[in-house]
């Protein structure tokens, strides 16, 4: 798979919900393609060190949304186009009411938008890192 | 096929002003991986035993494919493998030996699968087991736990003391070694992080009994954390069956909430008048904290 998946424990968001947001996130990048097989549960699940049923679960909410199809004895294919998968907007839309808490914290500290975008920069690196 | 481990009202004391499980219900079901955790002393590695049949259990049943592993031993032994941090393995023989005894006590073990695994740790074949590493007897205690590819797999803090990456190596092979085949696990660990990798489910255990299970995915979204301004008793909310425990911060009070974090806090503030500084959910290390952690 031309995709390098990663998935992080220890936060809120479960396993096999990381999973299908950075196979979505590929799919609406172009990165993966309609057409290209996805590697198997048990690949994948040994690929990231996760339990096999956690994958099965990705795949299954994958396919329920249209995105990816499987084929009896032939694998799984990404059958979704970019435009099936959710757009930027769309992506933005749950994180809108922290960005606007932030914004007021920030406000209430005397940080100047620049300070804030500074701070928002240096944690975001600090979790790249951490992957 | 029948349940690969079934406990009920199991009890075991080591002293018996001190009992250590006091009535633990637990079942594996065929294929599924369960996340055993809990504090230091808690009662992992004693129930671990227990389903081994390497302790006699003070009260209650163990079913393992539903038959008694004392009553069974050989036929139980057979069809589990097991992995512990304190395992004692025959310290002076050397590996190909060990492994060629395990060959011998069980009629599924697979000489090829040995083999490969010895390979890929590149383990020295004609050393001893006293002169190994930590790392290298864990792997071998491994090879010896997954080559007759066992229907039951009991862990008992396996990777404690390994790297992360012989640590990541130990997880990776149990997957691929057992994945498809159906195989349940029951492994208990200190590292979250393995068990939200590797567990469909988690059990708590407290207090000598199973306090809480969960399905791994579902942590987060079914447990919160509301920290209120003050101090408060835990008899204070002793109505509230979803109120998990109370423990106190100094000037503040963390209650920890089976539900949803903005619900909990609008019952919390609406019914007790309680002044909420901050609600969240818990995922799987926090909870763990907030329901074992001191007070102060």
């Amino acid at each position: 798979m031309p995709v390098s998946l990663s998935v992080q424990p220890g936060t809120e968001v479960p396993i096999y919900r990381q999973i299908v947001r950075q196979v979505v996130e590929a799919i609406a990048a172009g990165s993966l393609s309609q057409g290209e097989r996805m590697p198997s549960h048990r690949e994948l699940a040994i690929l990231l060190a996760v339990a096999p049923l956690t994958v099965k679960k990705a795949y299954d909410e994958m396919e329920a949304r249209g995105l990816l199809a499987s084929r009896q004895g032939a694998g799984t294919f990404v059958i979704g186009t970019p435009a099936d998968a959710p757009s930027s907007q769309a992506r933005r839309a749950p994180l809108r009411e922290s960005a606007r808490a932030l914004a007021a914290e920030a406000a209430l500290h005397g940080l100047s938008l620049e300070e804030l975008l500074q701070l928002v920069r240096a944690e975001h690196a600090r979790l790249e890192n951490e992957r | 096929m029948s349940t690969p481990l079934s406990i009920r009202g199991l009890r075991r004391h080591y002293r018996l002003e001190q009992p250590v499980l006091e009535g633990v219900d637990l079942d594996v079901r065929p294929g599924e991986i369960v996340g055993l955790i809990g504090r230091n002393g808690a009662g992992k590695s004693t129930l671990i035993k227990l389903a081994l049949g390497l302790l006699q259990p003070h009260g209650g049943t163990v079913r393992v494919f539903g038959l008694d592993p004392l009553a069974q031993p050989v036929e139980v032994k057979r069809r589990v493998g097991y992995v512990a941090e304190d395992q004692i393995l025959p310290s002076t023989l050397c590996v190909d030996d060990l492994l060629a005894l395990h060959a011998e006590l069980f009629p599924t073990w697979e000489p090829a699968a040995a083999e490969s695994m010895i390979e890929r740790f590149g383990l020295p074949r004609r050393r001893r087991i006293h002169a190994l590493s930590k790392g290298q007897a864990r792997q071998v205690a491994l090879i010896c736990a997954l080559a007759h590819r066992p229907e039951l797999l009991l862990l008992d803090e396996p990777a404690s003391g390994l790297d992360p990456a012989a640590r990541r190596e130990f997880l990776e092979l149990s997957i691929e070694r057992l994945s498809g085949a159906g195989s349940a696990i029951l492994f208990s660990s200190h590292q979250m992080g393995d068990v939200e990798r590797l567990a469909q489910r988690i059990v708590f255990l407290d207090g000598g009994r199973v306090a809480l299970e969960c399905p791994v995915d579902e942590i987060a979204a079914r447990h919160s954390l509301a920290v209120v301004r003050g101090r408060w008793e835990a008899a204070q909310f002793a109505q509230l069956p979803w109120v998990l425990r109370v423990r106190r911060r100094e000037d503040f009070t963390h209650v920890v909430l089976a539900g949803n974090a903005d619900d909990a806090a609008r019952e919390l503030g609406a019914g007790f008048g309680c002044t909420i500084v901050n609600s969240r959910p818990l995922p799987l290390e926090e909870l763990f904290v907030e329901l074992t952690g001191a007070e102060r």
